[in-house]
């Protein structure tokens, strides 16, 4: 019982107590925010993946394979499965208003289906709103205004189906949703939302003009790609003008300055992956040298034809995956396990009926979100075991300001220790004032910690603009770490982990001086002066 | 006799140095009884105060013969001689030694709780009013919640009497209870040590350098040297 009344008044009657519990609080509150940040980091990166994979996607990168409406239908009679889309990934030079050439990932992708599998839905951009971000104060978002909610409405539908309607025809035409930051066209403002800005482009005479135009309105880029054939010889360069139809915003840099979505249909045109006749030997062997084929409508070099009778075949449509979207929430890995192990089994069984067209098996991929990212997730989760390693040293600084602190405070209260001691007090009842005592700051110390730490977190992004804003500092660059916003997690075992080690740490820290102040004699400590 | 010390031998080492300072001291108390130990400084006779209060252990010898109500206190545990400070003995030092952060009422309390352990959350309230009428009889009924930095030197002893006296100790023993205080405000703190005793019916050894207040016990015990040179009853008791 003495002991909870010294603790109660030692805590609140010196400024080294204070000072300690200032310690524990800094440390507890720097391994919450660090651990949250890389944690929101991983979290971030892994949900973007699947934003726009699904849970699981099975590949045959470049060629693709064919039969996929027949997979499709396979894999969504599953119940384990929610949906299926097909998608065909490609690399591509695209020509932007501006002049500039980009080479971006080029994704093939058909609206409907695709809005099925992925948060695709949640990341068109230009739509109308009605509540600004997070940011925006003033309320100066395009998308915010009402005047421009009907074309909002007509561009969003444009996102969705990956169309635009053709002024002079009236009729939807397959078009591009680019990332946001890959036109640089889009001014991006401090409150976090994008204005279309004017910029020059070079015309035919050398002169420079100005252009101010919403891309998803009037935008055209020039996409070229390389088209292959089901061996994976280069057949020709397509080269397309491709209209706008909005953009995306993911919130991973990345893939928002890399990524464009395109209308599988014109992809599957323009890479010759589209259903066609194909023109073979009688005996079904080519009809074209291995380099080039016969193609229907035929290109400007057919190749030379060899001699012989030959015949026309029907060549099925070509993507080069399917995604998968699993029924519920996959976001543990086991689950997307499972989902994984039922499209191989469903896989292994499609290739068995179509023997010779698709890929068998054991040839094609078959990933979760996880194995496709790999290689960044754990290069993100080594780099917050590092960085929760380093800060961990942290910890044991603050066990080692305790113990200082503890050992200087036992020096001053030696008299104190003394009258315990003279009153009947045990060792250990005395080493109980000090471990009491160290619990003490090690409670409240962690708890203010958390509590910091959970201000903070909820508050990074706003403490990092105002960083910038005040003192020009730029700590989270999203050209380097992929996101424009700091993503957080801090989930609350993370913040009992952490509070109970800073505990921890402060009655370690406070150990030694307690038993050094227990085994005082009590004589000498009563004439210590 | 209620205690009884013989053969008491103390040496400290200071540095290299063996330094005795107890050379053989024998001392009895009879139950009731109050005994000054008169000696100048250095005669011992603080160390003799902390050996019989269990605060300090004489040398180790067969002859040394240290008991407490017939219990052999040199064979005692540590949590025995924990026992026997916090049950049997009261302290009251020269310097008053109050905890510093601690009002009246929690200074004198502290012993109580120390004494009680985790049967104190039962007793609490007996033991307040305990330590209430503990301090009202010494005369700081008012000051309850007064730190020890805001009162005087004689009311800080008072309160470290009400504290030794809080568990109804059998034995008080007092360090020069009067040698930090003027004369009047000493005269005062052992006029009211002699009516507690008078009270509460406790046993007290007092270690003094001052005849004065030696003279008012019922026997004197001179202490030179480390050893007990002379042990006389006072006239006037």
């Amino acid at each position: 019982m003495f002991q909870a009344l010294l603790v109660r008044k030692y805590l609140f009657s010196k400024i080294m107590p204070l000072l300690a519990c200032t310690g524990v609080l800094l440390c507890v509150a720097m391994v919450l925010v660090i651990w949250s940040v890389m944690g929101g980091f991983l979290d971030l990166l892994i949900r973007s993946g699947r934003t726009t994979t699904g849970d699981v996607t099975i590949t045959w990168p470049n060629v693709g394979f064919a039969h996929y409406d027949d997979l499709i239908q396979r894999l969504e009679k599953d119940p384990l499965v929610e949906a299926a889309a097909p998608l065909i990934e490609t690399y591509g030079l695209i020509q932007l208003p501006t002049g500039r050439q980009e080479m971006v990932l080029v994704r093939g992708v058909d609206g409907p289906s695709f809005l099925q599998v992925t948060a695709y839905e949640d990341i068109i951009w230009w739509r109308p709103i009605t509540k600004p971000l997070r940011k925006d104060v003033k309320g100066e978002d395009l998308r915010l205004d009402p005047k421009y909610t009907n074309n909002m409405n007509t561009v969003l539908q444009q996102g969705r189906t990956l169309t635009r309607i053709d002024e002079e025809t009236g009729e939807a035409q397959p078009a591009m949703v680019m990332g946001i930051e890959v036109s640089r066209i889009n001014a991006r403002e401090a409150a976090g939302f994008y204005s279309p800005r004017v910029y020059r482009v070079r015309m035919p005479d050398g002169t420079m003009k100005d252009r101010d135009e919403f891309l998803p309105y009037t935008g055209e880029v020039v996409l070229s790609l390389l088209a292959l054939d089901k061996d994976g010889n280069v057949v020709e360069q397509a080269t397309r003008k491709v209209p706008i139809a909005n953009e995306f915003n993911s919130g991973l840099f990345e893939a928002d300055s890399k990524i464009v979505l395109v209308n599988i249909t014109l992809a599957q045109q323009m890479l010759r992956m589209h259903a066609q006749q194909r023109r073979v030997q009688a005996d079904g062997s080519d009809s074209t040298n291995s380099t080039k084929e016969a193609i229907t409508p035929p290109t400007d070099d057919d190749g030379p034809i060899r001699s012989g009778p030959t015949k026309l075949i029907d060549e099925p449509a070509r993507v080069t995956s399917v995604l998968i979207r699993g029924k519920g929430d996959l976001g543990d890995l086991g689950s997307a396990e499972a989902l994984k192990a039922r499209a191989e089994k469903i896989y292994a069984q499609f290739a068995k009926d179509h023997a010779g067209q698709v890929p068998d098996e054991f040839s094609i991929t078959i990933a979760t979100w996880e194995d496709q990212n790999r290689t960044m997730i754990n290069a993100v989760q080594k780099e917050t075991g590092l960085l929760l390693f380093l800060f961990s040293f942290l910890c044991i600084v603050a066990i080692f300001l305790i113990f200082a602190i503890f050992w200087s405070m036992i020096a001053e209260k030696t008299k104190d220790i003394g009258i315990m001691r003279a009153l009947g007090a045990s060792k250990f009842g005395v080493a109980g004032v000090w471990i009491g005592y160290g619990l003490a700051i090690g409670i409240v110390g962690s708890l203010l910690g958390a509590v910091l730490a959970m201000l903070i977190v909820k508050n990074i992004n706003t403490i990092h603009d105002f960083l910038g804003s005040a003192f020009g500092l730029t700590i989270w660059n999203p050209e380097v770490y992929y996101f424009t916003e700091i993503p957080t997690r801090l989930d609350n075992f993370k913040v009992i982990g952490v509070v109970i080690a800073g505990i921890l740490c402060s009655v370690i820290g406070a150990a030694i001086p307690a038993i050094r102040a227990a085994r005082m004699d009590p004589v000498k400590a009563l004439r210590f002066e | 006799m209620l205690l009884t010390a013989s053969n008491i031998h103390k040496t400290y080492t200071l540095g290299k140095v063996a330094v005795p300072v107890l050379k053989g001291v024998a001392i009895s108390v009879a139950q009731g009884e109050c005994v000054a130990v008169l000696g100048s400084s250095g005669s011992g006779k603080s160390t003799l105060l902390h050996i019989l209060g269990g605060l300090d252990s004489p040398d180790k010898s067969p002859q040394a013969q240290l008991t407490f109500d017939n219990r052999d206190l040199t064979r005692f545990s540590g949590s025995e001689i924990n026992h026997y400070r916090s049950h049997d003995v009261g302290f009251v030092f020269q310097f008053y030694h109050l905890l510093p952060e601690l009002d009246v009422l929690q200074n004198v309390l502290i012993g109580a709780m120390i004494h009680d352990g985790l049967g104190y959350s039962t007793a609490a309230s007996e033991r307040t009013a305990w330590a209430k009428e503990l301090l009202t009889q010494v005369g700081l009924s008012h000051r309850l919640k007064h730190k020890p930095t805001e009162l005087s030197g004689g009311e800080r002893q008072r309160v470290a009497i009400a504290r030794a006296l809080i568990n109804k100790p059998r034995l008080l023993l007092a360090d020069e209870p009067t040698g930090n205080l003027d004369r009047n405000t000493g005269a005062t703190i052992l006029d009211m040590l002699d009516k507690l005793r008078a009270d509460h019916q406790y046993t007290m050894v007092v270690v003094t350098h001052d005849a004065a207040t030696a003279s008012r016990a019922n026997r004197v015990v001179r202490l030179a040297d480390g050893l007990v040179v002379q042990s006389f009853a006072e006239a006037a008791n």
